[in-house]
């Protein structure tokens, strides 16, 4: 049996993340993640944990161990240091809702 | 609501069907709740516990009919009838067993469900067809669910390997059993009803057959020349009530809570 490759062993198969899309042409949103042999198995596991009770029009899944990630320990990779304001589109009225420090 | 059977189709007979079949989900569909908590993968479980619900659910769909033909009520049906009354298979009675039984009963159960219900589809009698096409949509997922089990665990491992044989020899004879002919069976076939049980078990050996071989899984059929042989001895007798000791566990399993407080609501 293949186990989650990063730091604990796992009894269950590998995991799979799951996007989920609830209107065509909207984006696929990470809902969660499955345990499964195989992508096709993970479909059908993510359609059962996540797609039984919302309403669903597409579903992906991805093998967890695939998706490359950021450190959270990794301080310096999003740092702003130098002042950039002059780079927000604060200007324009633009919808951002989030502050600038990804709070 | 009452309803009025057509002329020529014998009720009592189409009656005995209605309840064949919603037996046969009733039971299994408690076989396969028996996995909540249990199962050896959260998913799994989780999957199960779904198809239980569907099975269930597919009963409630059959003993509503039956009940509009003047039979008893679905919740009689369930709670309050006598376990050596039911008329299901023996195979959907069985206990659970391994994972790998119980994948494989799902499996050989999904396939027949998937044939009858094609079937009824085009029944004489319209309450019938029209809910078998309704069934019919909820049971694709099913049948690609424990097919892609069955496929998988038949050649996985030597371990998974070993296990699902051993099922199948099992779970085999005792799946003919499905097709075990109704009283008054003929009547129906001639009312164009449905196309009867020998019929329906040629239908499904031609599909299990080749998924079965492609998951690595001996099975005792025979086919030479088109000419389909099974070297197995059915295991029938459930559908003349003649039930196991095992269905009167679960049937008492089913039934407690009711019994505490018959006819109760919340």
């Amino acid at each position: 049996m293949t186990t989650n490759s990063d730091t604990h062993l796992d009894t269950q198969w590998e995991t799979y993340e799951v996007f989920h899309q609830t209107k065509r042409g909207d984006p696929h949103i990470h809902v969660g993640a499955v345990h499964a042999p195989d992508p096709q198995m993970a479909l059908q596991m993510a359609r059962d944990q996540f797609a039984r009770r919302l309403k669903c029009t597409s579903i992906w899944v991805i093998r967890t161990a695939d998706v490359a990630r950021t450190d959270y320990q990794d301080e310096t990779f999003f740092a702003r240091v130098i002042d950039k304001s002059y780079r927000d589109p604060k200007a324009f009225g633009a919808p951002i809702k989030e502050s600038a420090d990804g709070a | 609501m009452a309803l009025e059977v057509p002329a020529g189709i014998p009720k009592e007979a189409l009656q005995r069907l209605l309840v064949a079949l919603a037996d046969d989900e009733l039971i299994l569909g408690h076989r396969d709740s028996e996995w909540t908590g249990h199962a050896p993968i959260l998913e799994e479980d989780i999957a199960f516990s779904n198809i239980a619900q569907d099975e269930i659910g597919h009963a409630l769909v059959w003993y509503t009919i039956n009940e509009q033909l003047g039979g008893k009520s679905p919740d009689w049906m369930g709670f309050e009838r006598d376990w050596k009354q039911f008329t299901c298979c023996h195979f959907t009675a069985f206990p659970k067993g391994d994972f790998g039984y119980t994948v494989l009963r799902q499996y050989l159960f999904d396939v027949a469900e998937q044939v009858r219900l094609k079937n009824l589809a085009s029944s004489s009698f319209t309450p019938m067809k029209e809910a078998a096409e309704k069934i019919l949509l909820e049971e694709g997922y099913h049948l690609m669910h424990s097919q892609s089990l069955v496929e998988r665990l038949g050649n996985a491992t030597e371990e998974s390997h070993k296990r699902m044989q051993a099922a199948a020899e099992i779970a085999f004879p005792q799946a003919l059993g499905m097709f075990e002919v109704l009283t008054g069976e003929e009547d129906l076939v001639n009312a164009g009803a449905f196309s009867g049980n020998t019929v329906l078990k040629t239908e499904w050996v031609e599909i299990v057959a080749p998924v079965l071989a492609s998951a690595s899984l001996r099975i005792p059929v025979e086919k030479e020349n088109g000419e389909i042989t099974l070297n197995a001895k059915p295991d029938e007798g459930g559908r003349k009530g003649w039930q196991k000791e095992h269905l009167k566990r679960l049937v008492h399993d089913m039934q407690t809570v009711y019994k505490m407080s018959p006819g109760g609501s919340w």
